[in-house]
């Protein structure tokens, strides 16, 4: 028996992707037994929903304004699963169209997303390798006003972007700064990669999303995406309690480290970066 | 390392930030409500949003093109920029 899902999806219905929405919505929930909230309705009544949201919430975004997401967020809901249909649409090289009536070809294609939606997170070969990645961490810490800012000394290598890759023999560890899940805010959803991509150096491996913003985590290293820590789509709060080290994201197997490392900064460097960025920081 | 420099290389010569499709953007200023860095104005008149500081943009990054709705907001290709930078840092090297 399939797990049972509550979906939330937008509502868009004078755009093309809220029907498309809706596809999807209708499709997961009567694949999965589930639960269909409305947005609408669950904006003005949410206690219609209180037994729906018991269960596992999966958010359906038409759009980049992601009301789905925030209606969600303003109720203190936790996202198990989502999809934002004109980034997934786009991906595939597709995209919604201008259309309010689904064609048959998108209809397809909302049958395919729902079933992706439902269709269990893979598992990653993380376990053989955690004891490298085990050591423990010593932190440089930055301070201004009342925030504390750390930064790993020793193993670690950044980027401009403040997000990281923890080295141990031919892997790599990526995740985003303290500073960086500072500026975002409490975290609602970790977007992981496929096991098995090809990230280039300064790809994008993944996305984090607060209520306040969506942020892309970029790869400081190239190579091969082995494992991914399924830990944090279930709490993401783990990249903000301890973003270094319980709360990584994905897993390289690298490519180019000695070529990337020329673009990269030490925990030295970055230390300096970070005492320059905190002197005007303003969360 | 100061704010004007980004992997070493100034600023002012990496060609990251959002371009504005005005025939999409319908001025709900979601990019400019988002963007921390001052990247965004809002103006007066027809045209009620541009793109007033470009270098304030973080390089690599395109957090604002994904809280616009209408997708009116693209940036140059990574590859590219990535290959761009390079460049310069070899250049510099040089000098």
């Amino acid at each position: 028996m399939a797990e049972r899902f509550a979906v939330l999806p937008c509502n868009g219905l004078d755009k093309a992707v809220g029907p498309l929405a809706r596809e999807i919505a209708l499709a997961v929930v009567e694949a999965c037994q589930g639960e269909l909230i409305c947005p609408v309705l669950f904006n003005n009544l949410p206690e219609r929903y209180a037994k729906a949201v018991e269960l596992p919430l999966i958010v359906i975004d038409g759009c980049g304004t992601r009301c789905a997401t925030k209606l969600a967020g303003e109720h203190g809901l936790k996202t198990a699963r989502k999809l934002q249909i004109a980034e997934a649409l786009k991906l595939m090289g597709e995209s919604s169209g201008e259309s309010l009536t689904p064609d048959a070809q998108r209809l397809a294609l909302c049958r395919l997303l729902a079933e992706r939606l439902l269709s269990a997170p893979e598992e990653g070969t993380a376990a053989e390798s955690e004891a490298a990645f085990a050591e423990p961490v010593e932190y440089a810490t930055v301070t201004h006003d009342k925030f504390i800012f750390r930064i790993p000394m020793k193993g670690y290598l950044f980027d401009e972007n403040h997000c990281w890759a923890h080295i141990a023999g031919n892997r790599a560890r990526v995740g985003i700064a303290d500073y960086m899940q500072q500026e975002l805010g409490d975290l609602t959803f970790c977007e992981l990669p496929q096991i098995g991509a090809e990230v280039e150096q300064f790809g994008e491996i993944g996305s984090v999303e607060s209520v306040k913003a969506v942020s892309d985590i970029i790869s400081p290293v190239s190579g091969r995406v082995v494992a991914v820590n399924a830990a944090v789509v279930e709490a993401p709060e783990l990249i903000n309690e301890d973003p270094y080290v319980r709360g990584w994201v994905a897993e390289l197997e690298f490519g180019e480290l000695e070529s990337d490392r020329a673009l990269l900064l030490d925990g030295e460097a970055y230390l300096a970066l970070v005492r320059q960025k905190a002197a005007d920081y303003r969360p | 390392m100061s704010d004007d420099t980004f992997m070493g290389v100034p600023r002012e010569k990496i060609p990251w930030y959002p371009t504005i499709d005005y025939s999409k953007c319908d001025f709900c200023m979601e990019c400019d409500k988002f963007c921390p860095h001052q990247v965004f104005a809002r103006r007066e008149g027809e045209v009620k949003l541009v793109v007033a500081n470009p270098t304030n943009c973080v390089v690599f990054c395109r957090a604002c093109a994904k809280t616009c709705g209408p997708d009116a907001l693209s940036f140059p290709g990574k590859p590219q920029t990535i290959e761009l930078i390079k460049q310069l840092r070899a250049e510099g090297g040089d000098g």
